[in-house]
């Protein structure tokens, strides 16, 4: 396929970029692990606990080139370090125990506000100024743009801490061990449903706006005209004709916003205490915990990248127009 | 006081753990324990995932339950009783008659949680381990011991580098640890001690994962009579907003948070079992920097008047109620002595030395216009010999109740006409600028020991002048360090107590540091599953669960299971 590889030259670039951005920006942050570390202990750092502590990471106060060099060799060979906050463990520890709960989190929501944004710009875009359309539409700006962390307190509070129909906080009930069994992923599913429809209003937002808005031009198309002077049912008409070609914008938009995902994550996972790599990257931040920070943002910026790649490869499977010219 | 790092809540409800485990008749309903099994909840630390750490050597990395409760101190020393002390591991000490060694007796037939005999062999290689490699010295013994020997299994000595009465304090933190595990670590600095084999109450690691953890009852601890709680539960709680939300379900039974509005956000969900102590911990003044590169600034905090006028700016009062939220006390004594020393107190170093530790504004005006400190156009006074002064008190940026109390206090010494400001620099820079004495006036607190000596000897001697960050003022007094020595070469009560009554008069009367109010001690309890708490009504000891206070071992022997 021509349009992926074309694109490969753009990927490498990114990356490198990333890589090389990833190793300055933590460093420009002020303060170092080892003062982090000695923050924590308060009073109790006595000259000789100081001591201990930087001869433990010692290695932190290498210049700048090696640090850098070390840094690449670790990446060749998938070796990111040793975490300071969590020491000992090391960073891929701490990264996969996080990643498979961010991951569940993120697109659970994404697929759900799919769901429910396409469906509702579809039908708004159908019924262009009809009731439906005049309150929905209006209705979807105004969710995207209040910002997660408004969405997550007050649901926290409404549902979690008032009404209690929801736990506060975790992944799963703490006095279950993770199993295949009903009972775990039942309250893996039942943890989840808050820091989920927290991260959605936001996505269901853009979705329904931007599908709402290519709906409109698709369904001035010749072949939707074509298709109701078939006889095909409105439903036929509005999935199978519209809907399916108006979808492509959509599927940019879902890459562009991955960051922003990812983003609304971390303000969820604060919140809901939610074990992911949004409340790891914030506590590696307020640690000044370099190996993770860095491991993290590497981890994001692939994760931003392949998902541009894999909405390229769609975009190929949805437009057949670019499954010709890619042949 | 540092309210932002603290905060505890507790999760869950409180399931007989056995059926737990695996089962899926989880009991939802609260406080169901099954009746073979007493399980005290309690929150320690704010975490966002739990790390199976139980290195006691390891200061920042430890679960914060790993001392005491799994490595139990020789002796605890009882701030509460005028620091007595309690016998642990060892049954009593002695001084050699020249204080250069002190010998440990060590309380026969403890074992360790595998069953192995602890003896004397075990301390003596745990001193030596720190001797050996300065990264475990968790207590400093570098500086203080030249060597150990272990005369029998049940006697330890230990000979001095110089002549320190006050060494078995600073050994009140040393986790003895057994010489059969460890001496096979090769790198105890890294080591994870994921199953601790230790000589406290709450050993074994019965259930590990990042959202809880379990600890339970040692089998062969040496006072189980003692012990009538079978296991230690701990949940994750990441922050004090998280603590907040958890409250309701009150799951918790032993928490160490800040709580603010505490009577409505915590004692109102359960009035008849929900309670509180937070009783009066360590003094917090403002310290001017003795040594300031600043001309002006300089002149003034040597000038003792200037200190009073200073002194005489602080509204206490306003700082403790809007700043400290309540929790705080007022400290009005020129010493600075702190509430739980009350049996120390010398009240020749009262009365007329207190003048000074009002709010009154107005006499603070008078007290510098008298000694020649003029104001000058702009309404700010210079120096008798006519430089500006001009400051700015640090505090770390995010420690909010902090940064209120000193806006307060600065809007006193303008209205007293001292050209002073607030700065709030990233705490790891606050805390550079103490010890390389790039400031002119902090705000600041000192760590308090079993004893009053501690906390008045590191802030105001001049061997630690500047070394440390409670010593950041660098002040310097012949006579005070001659008292200091003087108090480290007696080792009898009597005389501690009679030189402490000199050093109190000292400082009352040379008033260093401007003492404001005392920080409060973070301990709510849930009387709901267990009693035995200890309230203001009961004052015995600080119930305080945190790591730094020794005496939550003999708080955890206090509690019993609600029949």
């Amino acid at each position: 396929m021509r349009v992926s590889s074309r694109r490969l030259g753009v990927y490498a670039v990114a990356l490198a970029f990333a890589i090389v951005v990833n190793f300055i920006l933590p460093r420009l942050m002020p303060g170092s692990p080892v003062d982090a570390m000695v923050a924590q202990l308060g009073p109790r750092a006595t000259p000789a606990a100081v001591e201990a502590i930087k001869a433990r990471f010692g290695e932190i106060d290498q210049p700048i080139m090696m640090q850098f060099l070390d840094y690449l060799k670790g990446l060749a060979t998938f070796d990111l370090g040793v975490s300071v906050k969590y020491y000992p463990q090391t960073v891929v520890q701490v990264l996969s125990r996080a990643t498979l709960w961010t991951i569940f989190l993120v697109v659970t929501a994404i697929i759900f506000s799919l769901c429910v944004g396409v469906v509702l710009g579809a039908i708004a875009a159908w019924r262009r100024g009809g009731r439906f359309d005049t309150i929905v539409s209006p209705f979807a700006v105004i969710l995207f743009s209040i910002p997660p962390v408004i969405v997550a307190l007050t649901t926290l509070f409404v549902f979690a801490v008032s009404l209690r129909w929801f736990p506060v906080g975790y992944a799963y009930d703490p006095n279950l061990d993770p199993g295949f069994n009903f009972t775990f992923f039942g309250s893996v599913f039942m943890h989840a449903i808050l820091p989920m429809l927290t991260l959605s209003p936001f996505l269901i937002g853009e979705f329904q706006t931007t599908m709402r808005s290519s709906m409109i031009v698709v369904l001035g198309e010749d072949y939707v005209t074509m298709g109701r002077a078939k006889g095909l049912s409105n439903l036929a008409v509005m999935f199978g004709y519209g809907a399916r070609n108006a979808l492509l914008p959509v599927l940019t938009n879902l890459a562009l916003m991955l960051g922003a995902v990812f983003g609304g994550s971390i303000v969820t996972e604060i919140v809901f205490n939610y074990p992911g790599l949004g409340l790891t990257l914030f506590t590696a931040s307020v640690a000044r915990d370099y190996p993770v920070i860095q491991g993290q943002l590497l981890l994001m910026t692939l994760a931003t990248l392949g998902a541009n790649f894999l909405v390229d490869i769609i975009y190929g499977l949805v437009d057949p127009r670019l499954r010709e010219a890619g042949r | 006081m540092r309210i932002r790092k603290k905060s505890l809540r507790n999760l869950f409800q409180r399931t007989s753990l056995a059926a737990a485990a695996l089962s899926a008749s989880l009991a939802f309903s609260a406080g169901i324990a099954s009746a073979a099994e007493s399980v005290l909840t309690m929150h320690i630390e704010e975490q966002t995932s739990w790390v199976s750490n139980f290195n006691p050597f390891d200061l920042a990395g430890r679960r914060q339950s790993t001392m005491d409760f799994i490595y139990e101190p020789l002796v605890i020393f009882n701030a509460n009783d005028g620091g007595k002390p309690v016998w642990r591991l060892a049954t009593s000490y002695k001084f050699s008659d020249d204080l250069m060694s002190i010998t440990y007796e060590l309380r026969s037939g403890v074992k360790w949680s595998d069953g192995q005999p602890l003896t004397s062999a075990d301390v003596k290689y745990t001193i030596d381990l720190m001797l050996k490699n300065p990264a475990v010295d968790t207590v400093g013994v570098g500086q203080t011991v030249a060597s150990v020997e272990a005369p029998s299994p049940t006697q330890v000595t230990i000979k001095l580098k110089a002549v320190n009465s006050e060494f078995p304090e600073s050994l009140a933190d040393l986790a003895v640890v057994p010489e059969h595990i460890w001496k096979d670590i090769p790198d105890p600095v890294a080591f994870k001690n994921e199953k601790p084999v230790g000589s406290g109450p709450m050993t074994e690691v019965r259930r590990f994962t990042p959202q809880v953890y379990e600890q339970c009852r040692n089998p062969n601890y040496w006072d189980a009579a003692s012990l009538h709680v079978d296991c230690l539960r701990l949940p994750q709680i990441s922050g004090n907003d998280q603590m907040l939300a958890l409250l309701p379900e009150g799951t918790v039974d032993w928490i160490g948070s800040f709580l603010p509005q505490i009577d409505k956000t915590f004692v109102a969900l359960d009035p008849q079992h929900n309670g509180y102590w937070q009783p009066p911990a360590e003094t917090v003044a403002f310290e001017m920097n003795f040594k300031s590169s600043n001309a002006g600034n300089f002149e003034a905090f040597k000038d003792l008047n200037f200190r009073h006028a200073f002194s005489l700016a602080m509204d206490r009062k306003s700082m403790v109620d809007i700043a400290g939220f309540g929790y705080p006390v007022v400290n009005l004594h020129a010493s600075g002595l702190p509430p739980r020393f009350e049996s120390w107190r010398n009240k020749a170093a009262e009365g007329d030395k207190d003048a000074f530790m009002g709010f009154d504004t107005e006499k603070a005006n008078k007290i510098l216009d008298d000694a020649g400190y003029k104001k000058g156009a702009d309404g700010f006074r210079t120096t008798p010999s006519g430089k500006p002064i001009t400051f700015a008190v640090i505090v770390p940026n995010g420690w909010t109740d902090w940064i209120d109390a000193v806006q307060i206090a600065v809007e006193g010494l303008r209205a007293a006409g001292i050209n002073a400001s607030v700065a709030t620099p990233e705490y790891e820079q606050w805390r550079k600028q103490l010890l390389d004495g790039s400031f002119d006036v902090v705000m600041n607190s000192r760590a308090d020991s079993a004893t009053p000596f501690q906390g008045y000897y590191q802030s105001l001697s001049t061997a630690y002048s500047g070394k440390l960050t409670v010593a950041a003022a660098r002040y310097s007094n012949p006579k005070l360090d001659a008292l200091f020595d003087q108090y480290l070469k007696s080792s009898s009560d009597e005389d501690h107590k009679k030189i402490f009554n000199d050093i109190q008069v000292l400082i009352a009367d040379d008033f260093p540091v401007v003492p404001v109010f005392n920080g409060p001690t973070w301990y709510q309890y849930s009387s709901k599953r267990f009693t035995g708490w200890v309230t203001d009504k009961d004052p015995v000891m600080n119930p305080e669960n945190h790591d730094n206070n020794r005496m939550r071992l003999m708080h955890l022997l206090r509690l019993k299971p609600v029949q």
